[in-house]
């Protein structure tokens, strides 16, 4: 009511200007309403997306700062900025989602488009032009015509009273403007706000509408999938009966990318891990001493033919390939109903509730022109075609009809979704064995990584104790045999040779600590991991700021591991990141350790170059911890490591 | 001068008696672990403790702890800290109660026999003795702006070696400078750091120590 209150203070010229804004707000919403449909059948007709939005965009905006000078609403615009333009390879060539393009044009307009086709205040801004005629613009349209009308009563008629009455309709126009102004402006907020300010956002509704109407789609294109899915293993059948097996396993190794595809989808839609589940492919034989490759019963000459029939039992053999095989041939049995959900929805909801919505804009232009005139209703008549009985409902009726059958599919979709996700949970999740074969085979590659590892570690250790400390104390021995012999003849040179005798144990000292360094630093054995880590951050040239919540010391190889792999992380980003500042936060949670190491420099580290990067996975992966790393150009680059342990002891000291 | 050794390696632990004691310490006890350690410095009259900070049972930084622990009950209890290795991190904890009386050395430092008593000298004096690398960490890790970075080369040497707890004496002979010039190559430091100028010896070093913790990354 308040802003209501603020009317009173309206100058006289504000109303008297009024009427005339309302009129521009009139032609503006007609103005935009004609350009908004225009412009959908440009895009259908796929012509430059970005550019049409950005007209709508310009319009979307004047319609904001109409509403705030004229309205006296407040509108904030929120709009995600443009994606960052292709950058120009050493090459010269502009790369965008692993295709190379001579000229930046298409991968720019590629990325616009994209991130034009994810933002909500593109549908938002044209639905606020193709709906404004007929909501904020009836507001200010009002005392256009109130004046209108008012005058040409008065005008036109012949009696004082007839006067008097239009002249009391264009005052009532006059009085109203500021009103009407201020309901456009209320109007335009509600859709032109940024999203997150509006209260279905700011309520929840709009998240649970949200899933719910997502579901419905997301079920269909499932089906959709499946069939298709469907197709292949019905070829896949034929197929393999007509030869006997021999085509099957490349065949299926042709399918399985479709099928992984299938699982990462219903992962990101319902939220499901579904892994692989293909056993891993087995390395190719050796040859025997004969020079010839076993495998199973049967020795090969060549290796090719070797490979190809090791390839045969692998795929056939694996418990995945025919559970994979009977959700493709039984894919029709689940589908129908999320298509049908699907089908009604868009039905009831596209051809019921927003054809006759939609109807003015093509079917009013098509009559005036031809003389026929379209039925707004027309998707109503198409569904008693198929239902009879149905033709006793009256026409306008059909809206609500198609609003409440669209409520139901809302409703009942998720419980769809979710029942064609546990029949895929069925068939296409690994079974307990595939995933024992998984781990098998992770845990033989991660122990045969450590086992190379410390093998190098070493040998690195021998060869610095052999070159080092070790040559160090032969030539001290050797130093202090000289000094026996000389100690009587010749005492100064003996005292210079004791001196230098004094310096080669410092100097064996200092290499012993930087080897002891290496191995396993003396603070970590000490302090433990956060201490260890506080040291390092001390160590290190640039600012680090270091967080942690770790209760306990871990067990010591864990310890060593992960600090390792902070230091390995630290001198990364000092040295190539061109960062001001780190940050080192550990936290154990009772299962796992989490590092994070964020630093505020340049970005685009890419673990695939460089040693240090694959060097911390590997030392981790040997306690099953995993690594990932963030780091957009531009950055800021953030690495996070994980690693399942468990305290070794609680800790005992009081730092 | 009654002195404490706690030392877990008897051949070291034996070597340091022998060394104090040629040099007219009177060793009152040599412990080689913790408890007995905490037990020694709550009870025994003693002048300065030389103290391993890797020490039985845990072998991780016990010894260090208890010589925390009894600074604290005591501040200022003059303690000399061995270690194989060393660390900004514990020369931190050291200095950050502010009273004198500490020092913290490589073991590798006892090599040379005279600059070791000497150290444990102007430690039991209340004085300081930093071992040069961690003084050099603690200078080299200066923020890049910081005023320590705008000192001359000569400023740089002459902090050096004061952090380290030496007497202007030394660091003239060292430098080869006079007394003097080293006094107000001193006072020129504290100058451009805004320290407080002082004429103790003792409270000048703490004083650069304060502020080189408190200025390095945290």
């Amino acid at each position: 009511m308040r802003s209501f209150g603020k009317l009173a203070r309206w100058t006289y010229k504000q109303w008297l200007l009024a009427p005339l804004r309302c009129l521009l707000l009139v032609v503006l919403a007609l103005v935009g309403a004609v350009l908004a449909v225009l412009g959908s059948v440009l895009v259908a007709a796929v012509v430059t997306v970005p550019a049409i939005i950005a007209a709508n965009r310009r319009l979307a905006e004047l319609g904001r700062r109409l509403s705030s000078q004229w309205g006296g609403v407040l509108i904030a615009a929120s709009y995600p900025p443009f994606p960052a333009d292709p950058v120009r390879r050493e090459d010269g060539w502009y790369e965008h989602d692993n295709q190379l393009y001579r000229h930046p044009h298409v991968p720019r307009f590629m990325r616009r488009s994209a991130s034009l086709a994810e933002d909500q205040t593109v549908m938002r801004d044209w639905l606020w032009l193709m709906v404004t005629p007929f909501v904020g613009g009836l507001a200010v349209a009002a005392p256009v015509a109130l004046i209108v009308a008012g005058a040409a009563v008065a005008v036109m008629a012949s009696s004082p009273a007839g006067v008097g009455g239009g002249a009391a309709l264009a005052v009532a126009g006059f009085v109203s403007g500021p009103y009407g102004l201020r309901l456009y402006a209320m109007w335009s907020k509600v859709l032109l706000q940024p999203v997150a300010d509006s209260w279905w956002r700011r309520s929840g509704i709009g998240r649970a509408f949200g899933q719910r109407w997502h579901a419905i789609w997301r079920g269909a294109g499932l089906a959709g999938l499946s069939l298709g899915a469907c197709g292949m293993g019905l070829i896949l059948v034929v197929v393999g009966v007509v030869s006997w097996g021999g085509l099957l396993p490349p065949l299926i190794l042709l399918a399985r990318p479709y099928l992984n595809h299938y699982r990462r989808r219903v992962d990101e839609w319902s939220g499901i891990r579904f892994e692989s589940p293909y056993r891993p492919q087995p390395s190719p034989p050796r040859p025997e001493a004969n020079g010839k490759y076993r495998v199973g019963r049967t020795l090969h000459d060549d290796v090719k033919s070797a490979v190809a029939m090791q390839r045969y039992g692998w795929v056939l053999k694996d418990p995945a390939t025919w559970r994979d095989l009977a959700w493709m041939i039984t894919a029709p049995v689940l589908s129908p109903l999320p298509i049908a959900v699907a089908a009604v929805a868009g039905v009831a909801f596209f051809g019921l509730v927003c054809q006759p919505l939609w109807w003015a804009p093509w079917a009013v232009p098509i009559g005036l022109i031809e003389g026929v005139w379209v039925t707004p209703w027309y998707i109503w008549y198409g569904v008693t075609l198929l239902e009879p009985s149905l033709a006793v409902v009256p026409s306008w009726v059909s809206p609500l009809i198609g609003l409440a059958a669209t409520a139901v599919m809302v409703v009942v979709a998720p419980a769809v979704l979710r029942l064609r996700v546990a029949w895929d949970h069925l068939l296409l999740r690994p079974t307990k064995q595939a995933r024992l074969a998984q781990r098998v085979h992770q845990l033989t590659e991660s122990r045969s990584d450590a086992i190379d590892a410390q093998a190098a570690e070493v040998r690195r250790i021998e060869r610095d104790l052999h070159d080092g400390a070790q040559a160090r104390l032969v030539a001290l021995g050797m130093n202090l045999a000289t000094v026996e012999q000389l100690i009587d003849q010749d005492p100064a040179a003996a005292r210079a040779l004791l001196a230098q005798a004094r310096d080669t144990s410092t100097t064996a000292l200092t290499e012993l600590r930087n080897l002891v360094r290496g191995i396993h630093p003396p603070v970590l054995a000490e302090r433990g991991l956060v201490d260890a880590v506080r040291a390092v951050a001390l160590d290190t040239p640039l600012p680090v700021t270091v967080t942690a919540d770790v209760a306990g010391r871990l067990d010591a190889p864990v310890e060593s591991a992960a600090y390792f792999a902070v230091t390995e992380a630290l001198a990364n980003a000092s040295r190539h990141s061109g960062a001001s500042h780190i940050a080192v936060d550990l936290r154990h949670d009772g299962e796992r350790l989490r590092i994070t190491v964020t630093d505020d420099g340049r970005g685009g580290a890419d673990p695939s170059r460089g040693t240090g990067l694959s060097g911390i996975r590997r030392r981790l992966g040997t306690f099953d911890g995993t690594m990932t790393l963030a780091s957009p150009t531009g950055g800021p680059t953030v690495l996070r490591m994980e690693v399942p342990c468990a305290y070794s002891s609680p800790r005992t000291s009081t730092s | 001068m009654r002195v404490l050794v706690a030392e877990d390696l008897y051949l070291l632990r034996d070597g340091l008696v022998r060394l104090l004691e040629a040099h007219g310490f009177e060793v009152v006890a040599a412990v080689a672990s913790g408890p007995e350690l905490r037990h020694a410095l709550a009870t025994l009259p003693l002048d300065v403790s030389i103290v391993d900070v890797r020490l039985p049972p845990t072998f991780t930084d016990e010894g260090l702890q208890e010589v925390l622990r009894a600074r604290q009950a005591s501040p200022g209890l003059p303690v000399l800290v061995l270690s194989q290795h060393v660390e900004q991190l514990y020369a931190r904890e050291l200095l950050a109660d502010g009273t004198g009386g500490v020092g913290y050395l490589l073991k590798d430092r006892v090599v040379n026999a005279e600059q070791f008593i000497d150290a444990v000298r102007r430690v039991s004096g209340g004085g300081t003795a930093m071992d040069p690398e961690v003084i050099a960490k603690l200078l080299t890790n200066q923020p890049v702006r910081d005023p320590v970075n705008r000192l001359s080369p000569r400023e740089r040497e002459v902090l050096e070696l004061m952090a380290q707890g030496r007497s202007n004496a030394y660091i003239g002979q060292k430098l080869f400078l006079s007394e003097s010039a080293v006094g107000k190559h001193i006072a020129s430091i504290f100058m451009k750091l805004d320290l407080p100028v002082s004429d103790d010896d003792n409270r000048r070093v703490l004083a650069v120590l304060a502020y080189l913790n408190q200025t390095g990354p945290s």
